[in-house]
């Protein structure tokens, strides 16, 4: 019975992990329709060049940490959570 | 295909390395003072702000490259860029987490400095002034 109640926890610590990690597909395609955009407005107005790489840039930066949050949860659930999670269990038979 | 790196580019990667050695040194005091300090704090916080550093700096470089082609290439070069810089990243995050030598909380906190940097940006006083950075690219090509 405690493997099995292990063997949960172990499961879903690693299926959170999982889904955490589908938050990592939405900076890639924001900072690609960012980065097309940009294209576009560099296609109509090329003197701005240097104005809008630099915003991108910025932007692409504060886009990006959502993807972090995302990853420093799955490090978490994976490596952290379990752990802490079969101490509680122990704790609470014992 | 422009080999050298954009002034732009160069210019923001240094401001964004620059707060991140002011922020990691205020993070080593804020171990320092709390009394967690160890080498390991250290280890992990020079692995961390390095990859932060070098993460801005591999985007710049791709949006560099993206700005000059099409729309639809730029935004695959982009998506493509960005699952490489976080697979890196995940493997830093992995090396810092297996590896007892780094401290898993000093090695994670450097890699949100380049977005606090961002913020505080305003507040520091440096200004996007367009036709200055215009005029050093002219200059530059």
């Amino acid at each position: 019975m405690l493997e099995l109640a292990i063997g949960i926890i172990l499961g879903g610590c690693a299926l959170g992990a999982g889904c955490a990690m589908i938050a990592g597909i939405g900076p890639g395609i924001g900072e690609g329709n960012a980065v097309a955009k940009a294209c576009e407005a560099i296609g109509r107005q090329p003197e701005s060049r240097s104005a809008v790489t630099t915003t991108m840039l910025m932007g692409c930066a504060v886009a990006e940490t959502t993807g972090l949050y995302a990853l420093v949860i799955a490090i978490l659930l994976i490596f952290v959570a379990p752990g802490r999670f079969v101490d509680i269990l122990l704790s609470a038979i014992s | 295909m422009e080999n050298k790196v954009n002034s732009t580019v160069k210019k923001e990667s240094l401001y964004i390395a620059c707060s991140v050695v002011i922020l990691s040194m205020l993070m080593e005091a804020v171990f320092l003072i709390i009394g967690k300090w160890t080498i390991s704090v250290l280890w992990g916080n020079l692995l961390g702000g390095l990859t932060a550093v070098l993460n801005f700096f591999l985007m710049g470089l791709t949006v560099q490259r993206a700005v000059g082609k099409d729309e639809r290439e730029a935004a695959t070069l982009m998506k493509f860029s960005q699952t490489y810089r976080f697979m890196l990243q995940l493997a830093v995050g992995l090396v810092g987490t297996l590896f007892s030598v780094f401290n898993v909380i000093a090695l994670v906190i450097p890699l949100f400095f380049p977005r606090i940097a961002i913020m505080l940006r305003p507040y520091v006083g440096i200004k996007y002034d367009g036709a200055e950075i215009e005029n050093s690219d002219e200059q530059q090509t």
